[in-house]
């Protein structure tokens, strides 16, 4: 299993997508968040509006993704065109160099809703008179942000980093949707998880031989980098808690 | 600055959060416009133009997904399977996390960590075992295998927001109960049940959401079309209609909208759920 090339570009392809995520989460969910916890009327929606990405099924984020990035009838290609970018059309999910990249969109779509919720339940533990004390201080909102609701948010970066490692790493249901068991195109966006079930289950279906025992390696492999991930960031994150609180 | 200047300041941040609320609400909901669209559009209409409306809003796409998706055979699955897997894994979770909270038994820890540790256990590695372990007790191809799997999935998260919650409550409540003679059970039924209400909500959320949306364990357990899952028939039956559309995009839609319409209905207590089991103040 440590010399299979394609267990380890499938792995490459995880560290990728955790990676993006990664940067994804902690700024671009961040700043949602933040926008959200603002009070305003139409608050309400725009928050079940953001949120509404958890409740699909990845089986129906994947069909949304896959027919919006079709040559055939996608909108993605002539919404390219039509605000004049008609170079960067592609065959997204048929070219290798651009299936990864498509993938993580994808991801990254339905991984926000669950990021930006939890950013936001951490918000509302930033007690509103620490705030407006060091407004009245003079404090400018980006001192305010750094020194007083930066500290309150430790425990939800915790969290939410934590459950993007298990995302990223586990993923198995949208690869599986716009790639199928073999990661189509090429290997592109083959990942740990559509291996190991490609391994073990045969790649069309049951009929053809399996090796059960090669992807249990491989899912205890994935086990242990797993575990090995999430511990770092519990030790690494938990510290940090630490250092703001006192 | 003026007090004029700081109203303008104001005027000004609010209008950009607004602004960037509105295009990020947009990015979520222009895909779903476009699949709910979709779905009344016939063949050609798909190639004529992509942002094109339907020319009219009939719902022949939708009654032929229906019967030849054999929606009313899988909803029917979906529906028992989820229901019995949320039931029973939310009553063992129960059970389990009052045990773990408050009753004094050695290696009270190692067990919350044996049950919260399923949670990074991944999916593809266990279900070769219990392919395995299904086929030996010759239960594969069946709903029962699909609402075991699904239970045991669901127990690890129940257990992490339960033992939390029972925690916390205070500890006078049920000595109180049990001062006036009441058995753990008795006051495990009465006292603690209706205060983790909301709690146990979370639990039903959180797992109901994931095993109705789950397609993996199905596809690995059942092979048999008359105890597919509802995601599992659709995604059969994207293969056998590769090129119809508007069939396809309705068949999808309505995979997608007994959650959805949940969802809508109780925004709120979804959201409130949620944060309640991910960060404790």
């Amino acid at each position: 299993m440590l010399h299979d090339h394609v267990f380890w570009s499938a792995a490459l392809h995880n560290v990728w997508i955790f990676l993006v995520l990664f940067g994804i989460t902690n700024t671009v969910s961040l700043g949602i968040a933040i926008l959200l916890d603002r009070k305003s009327r139409v608050r309400g929606v725009y928050r079940a509006i953001v949120f509404l990405p958890y409740v699909l099924s990845p089986l129906v984020t994947g069909f949304i993704w896959e027919v919006m990035l079709s040559p055939n009838i996608g909108v993605v290609n002539p919404m390219l065109r039509d605000v004049g970018l008609g170079s960067l059309q592609h065959a997204w999910l048929a070219d290798p160099r651009f299936a990864l990249p498509a993938l993580i969109a994808a991801l990254a779509w339905q991984w926000n809703a669950l990021a930006t919720v939890i950013f936001m339940a951490g918000l509302q533990n930033v007690p509103p008179e620490m705030r407006e004390a060091a407004v009245t201080d003079g404090a400018s909102s980006l001192r305010v942000f750094r020194h007083v609701t930066l500290p309150y948010l430790a425990p939800a970066f915790t969290v939410v980093n934590v459950l993007l490692a298990i995302y990223a790493f586990r993923a198995f249901d949208l690869p599986y949707v716009l790639g199928g068991p073999l990661g189509a195109p090429d290997g592109a966006t083959l990942v740990m998880g559509t291996k190991i079930y490609g391994d073990a289950f045969g790649r069309t279906g049951f009929t053809v031989q399996t090796q059960m025992s090669y992807a249990m390696a491989e899912g205890i492999f994935l086990f242990t980098l797993l575990g090995v991930v999430a511990a770092i960031l519990l030790l690494y994150l938990s510290r940090r808690e630490r250092r703001v609180y006192s | 600055m003026s007090a004029g200047s700081i109203r303008r300041h104001r005027l000004a941040s609010s209008l950009a959060s607004h602004a960037t609320l509105t295009v990020v609400c947009a990015l979520v909901v222009a895909p779903c416009a476009f699949l709910v669209l979709g779905s009344f559009k016939t063949v050609e209409e798909f190639f004529a133009s992509p942002f094109g409306l339907p020319q009219h809003f009939g719902f022949s796409n939708y009654r032929r997904a229906w019967s030849e998706a054999s929606v009313s055979t899988t909803l029917r699955n979906s529906v028992v399977v989820t229901g019995c897997a949320v039931l029973l894994s939310t009553a063992v979770s129960c059970l389990a996390s009052y045990a773990i909270a408050r009753l004094p038994f050695r290696g009270r820890l190692a067990w919350r960590l044996l049950f919260v540790g399923g949670l990074i256990v991944p999916v593809q590695l266990i279900m070769i075992a219990i392919f395995i372990i299904m086929r030996w007790l010759g239960i594969l191809d069946t709903l029962t295998s699909l609402i075991v799997v699904y239970t045991t999935f669901g127990i690890p998260l129940g257990v992490l927001v339960l033992v939390g919650f029972f925690q916390a409550l205070p500890r006078e409540l049920s000595e109180a109960a049990t001062i006036d003679g009441a058995s753990h059970f008795r006051t495990f039924v009465h006292i603690v049940l209706p205060l983790a209400r909301a709690s146990i909500f979370t639990v039903i959320i959180l797992n109901g959401v994931w095993i109705w949306n789950d397609f993996f364990v199905a596809l690995v357990l059942t092979t048999r079309p008359n105890v597919a899952t509802l995601p599992l028939g659709i995604l059969d039956f994207f293969g056998v209609y590769s090129t119809e559309w508007g069939l396809i995009f309705a068949s999808v839609v309505i995979a997608a909208l007994p959650v959805v319409v949940l969802y809508l209905l109780m925004t709120k207590r979804f959201i409130a759920g949620l944060t309640a089991g991910s960060v404790k103040g």
